[in-house]
């Protein structure tokens, strides 16, 4: 009886946390978007239409100042001045956010509004049928004013649009001037363009090495914070893909990735890293330890490592260059940031309808500057201009005319990005060469695809 | 005298419901937040089950139990889960004895100092204990490197939770050390509870320091040690923040468990189905192994 006893206790305790890993949804499933699916939708008379919220909730990632309490609080005032719609507003992580999410997903707890870009809003809530279809916001002014390649990431097809783009960016990867210069390595930059060749990168990193020793950048791999740095880096050294371009398939087992990832094991001063995530990786290079960041965009260079202590400037107040990704002739194709706000549809129509109001508000209204310069990012919306008056704002545009594929909407993508630092973790503790790098990419390329 | 059965039976009636009564609140807890999971994780570890609001859940008899077996993952994981549970269990109960033994006589105050000192890292947060020793591991600053460099011991900084040679031991001192403070509280209050005349009975007799151990404590704190079995291979099995705050399983799998990988599964690749079958086969060996405990102690 007490072994009985035992054995029921122990497996209470284990199942107890298990099962907190999900349900069987079907008989749960909240009752599917009839409403808000078509523009026509939009035309049936306002007496038929239920009642607007008065209230919603919106969660947010840290998407620039849209993780700073004090400014997303002046943004809702006045959305809730001008409506009389409160928003109770949510601050997730990218360390647990997700997990929050889909918590309250399997549990019908959602928010009313997400923000966050089209590779989860689109690829993975959309695409599991928890997303509210807002194609009916976009008319064809909208349509000609946003940025094409945004707009394009936020459809999932041509009738059925999960976000509305509300800024964008490039990333980039930022450099310590004062080391480089002090390395003699600041030759292989050019400060005016902001890029620089494979070659010229490897001389660079031999430079930074002969005169500090040690990592002078790393390959961080310990999750997936902050992994569009590392595959830029990977991609653009010689010129590899990391899926084709009708997004159906990962295609970063091509040769120049591989040719990429064993140049990258084979230099000094690049260290592939699995106690760093993307986030580790900038504090490192903040406060001067790596000389490096591959994990780097506009937010960081406004406001490096979020420390409030200087525009471009390390914690030692070193100068803080940003640069595109280094390629064979030296023209990057850099990773796009897309940010926006999507709806969970919880099959209320009134939170619905006011959901799409903060939408309209933020994103395409008189406000919408405001929502952008909260940000920290790009307007997505052409005729947006939120950053005339800010010189490194107007300096780092040189980078948007190099945005690559938005590949983040291949089917999949949340089991490609664990496979690649997974991956990445692999080649790092191989012993080097070709053929152990060969079969870790080919390995986790292969599980990537499995899940397309 | 002849209605007094029926008025006990009555009584008895109204003390038995006003004992439920009392028991009802934590019933409630119990079943909705233990029992009702726990069914339903059995449940959906026979169904394909995702997030897809649009594909229903497809029911596939034990075939997420059969591909477990052929998860190199999950075999990986098992293995650091009982390496885990094989190195921590002995080694908290055997320093914890210890650690007890040397203090257990010792002054009031001296006691309860040396209680909170090993209590401590029991009543932090996994949070702030995790945030310490990833700065004690820092491969680039980490205080370890650096007495170790200082020392003579190594010449050039180890990764310690960034290689595969050292992951999971750093892993295992850490549960170490916020293991050993529970039992070491439980073995000093047992061991204030062996009858003192027993041990002086087998002084007296010619017994040894060790020989007293061994035949009259050792037998009557073999409940507390019995119960700190069980709690630490628990723990043991269980072990999970530390390794989603530190390492996410890496490097290269080298510090994955079952517990993070039943994480891992539902949460990032959305099969919740899959994800539960392995708790279901992790709670079958956590049963196994405290029933194989429980069979030993009583032999002892």
């Amino acid at each position: 009886m007490k072994k009985l006893l035992a054995l029921a206790l122990a497996m209470v305790m284990v199942l107890g946390l298990a099962a907190c890993g999900g349900t069987v949804t079907s008989t749960e499933t909240p009752a599917p978007a009839e409403t808000a699916t078509t523009p026509a939708d939009t035309a049936a008379p306002a007496d038929a239409a239920p009642a607007t919220a008065s209230a919603i909730t919106l969660w947010t990632y840290p998407i620039g100042g849209w993780g700073n309490e004090e400014t997303v609080k002046a943004l809702t005032d006045a959305f809730t001045a001008e409506t009389g719609i409160a928003v109770t507003v949510e601050y997730l992580t990218y360390a647990d956010g997700d997990d929050k999410v889909n918590t309250a997903l399997t549990a019908n707890q959602a928010p009313d509004l997400i923000m966050e870009g089209p590779e989860r809003l689109v690829s993975n809530w959309g695409a599991n049928g928890y997303m509210v279809n807002i194609a009916d916001l976009f008319d064809a002014a909208d349509k000609s004013e946003l940025n094409a390649a945004a707009l394009d990431a936020c459809f999932a097809d041509a009738n059925t649009a999960y976000e509305y783009p509300l800024v964008m960016t490039a990333h980039c990867m930022g450099i310590n001037l004062n080391a480089f210069k002090e390395a003699g390595a600041d030759q292989y930059i050019n400060t005016e363009t902001h890029t620089w060749t494979t070659e010229q990168f490897i001389s660079a990193v031999n430079a930074l090495e002969a005169k500090f020793g040690g990592t002078v950048g790393a390959v961080y791999c310990s999750g997936q914070g902050g992994d569009q740095g590392t595959r830029a880096l990977v991609n653009n050294l010689y010129g590899g893909t990391f899926t084709n371009a009708e997004h159906t398939q990962y295609t970063w087992d091509d040769a120049k990735n591989i040719q990429a990832l064993k140049e990258l094991y084979d230099l000094k001063g690049i260290a592939f890293d699995p106690s760093l995530v993307g986030g580790d990786e900038i504090a490192l290079f903040y406060n001067g330890t790596l000389k490096m960041a591959f994990c780097w965009n506009i937010a960081q260079q406004l406001n490096p490592n979020s420390a409030d202590t200087g525009a471009e400037k390390t914690a030692n107040g070193d100068d803080i260059v940003f640069m595109a990704f280094p390629s064979e002739d030296g023209n990057a194709k850099l990773q796009g940031g897309i940010w926006g706000f999507g709806i969970f549809d919880n099959g209320d129509q009134g939170r619905i309808d006011a959901a799409k109001q903060f939408i309209q508000f933020m994103c395409d209204s008189d406000h919408t500057v405001d929502a952008v310069r909260a940000a920290n990012f790009f307007p997505a919306r052409t005729t947006v201009d939120a950053w005339s008056d800010n010189p490194i704002m107007g300096e780092y545009n040189k980078l948007m005319p190099m945005l690559g594929d938005y590949y983040q909407v291949t089917t999949g993508w949340a089991q490609a990005r664990t496979a690649w630092w997974n991956m990445l973790q692999q080649v790092g503790q191989s012993d080097g060469s070709e053929a152990a790098i060969k079969a870790a990419v080919d390995q986790f390329c292969a599980e990537a695809n499995a899940g397309t | 005298m002849a209605n007094q059965p029926s008025m006990s039976r009555a009584l008895a009636r109204r003390e038995n419901i006003a004992g439920y009564l009392f028991m009802l609140p934590s019933l409630i807890f119990f079943v909705g937040f233990v029992v009702i999971p726990m069914v339903l994780c059995v449940y959906t570890s026979f169904f394909d089950s995702n997030m897809n609001q649009n594909t229903p859940d497809v029911f596939i008899g034990f075939a997420n139990y059969a591909e477990l077996w052929k998860d190199p993952v999950f075999i990986k994981a098992l293995k650091n889960t009982f390496i885990i549970v094989f190195v921590s269990v002995p080694v908290v109960c055997i320093f914890s004895l210890w650690v007890a033994s040397a203090i257990y006589r010792m002054k009031d105050s001296i006691m309860s100092l040396f209680r909170i000192i090993f209590y401590l890292p029991v009543v932090t947060g996994s949070v702030a204990v995790t945030v310490v020793w990833k700065w004690i591991y820092n491969n680039y600053y980490g205080v370890l490197n650096y007495l170790l460099k200082g020392m003579g011991v190594i010449d050039q900084n180890i990764n310690w939770l960034g290689d595969q040679r050292f992951a999971l031991w750093g892993i295992i001192i850490i549960l170490l050390t916020t293991s050993v403070g529970q039992p070491i509280v439980l073995y000093v209050s047992a061991l204030g509870n062996v009858d003192a005349t027993l041990v002086e009975a087998a002084e007296v007799d010619g017994a040894s320091d060790l020989q007293s151990f061994w035949k009259i404590r050792w037998p009557l704190i073999m409940p507390t040690t019995l119960y700190i079995l069980v709690i630490t291979t628990i723990n043991s099995f269980q072990c999970f923040a530390l390794i989603q705050l530190l390492t996410s399983g890496g490097p290269n799998y080298a510090t994955e468990t079952v517990m993070y990988y039943i994480y891992y599964t539902a949460f990032k690749l959305y099969r919740f189905g899959y994800g539960n079958a392995m708790g279901v086969i992790l709670a079958i060996f956590i049963g196994l192994l405290s029933a194989v405990q429980f069979r030993l102690a009583k032999e002892t």
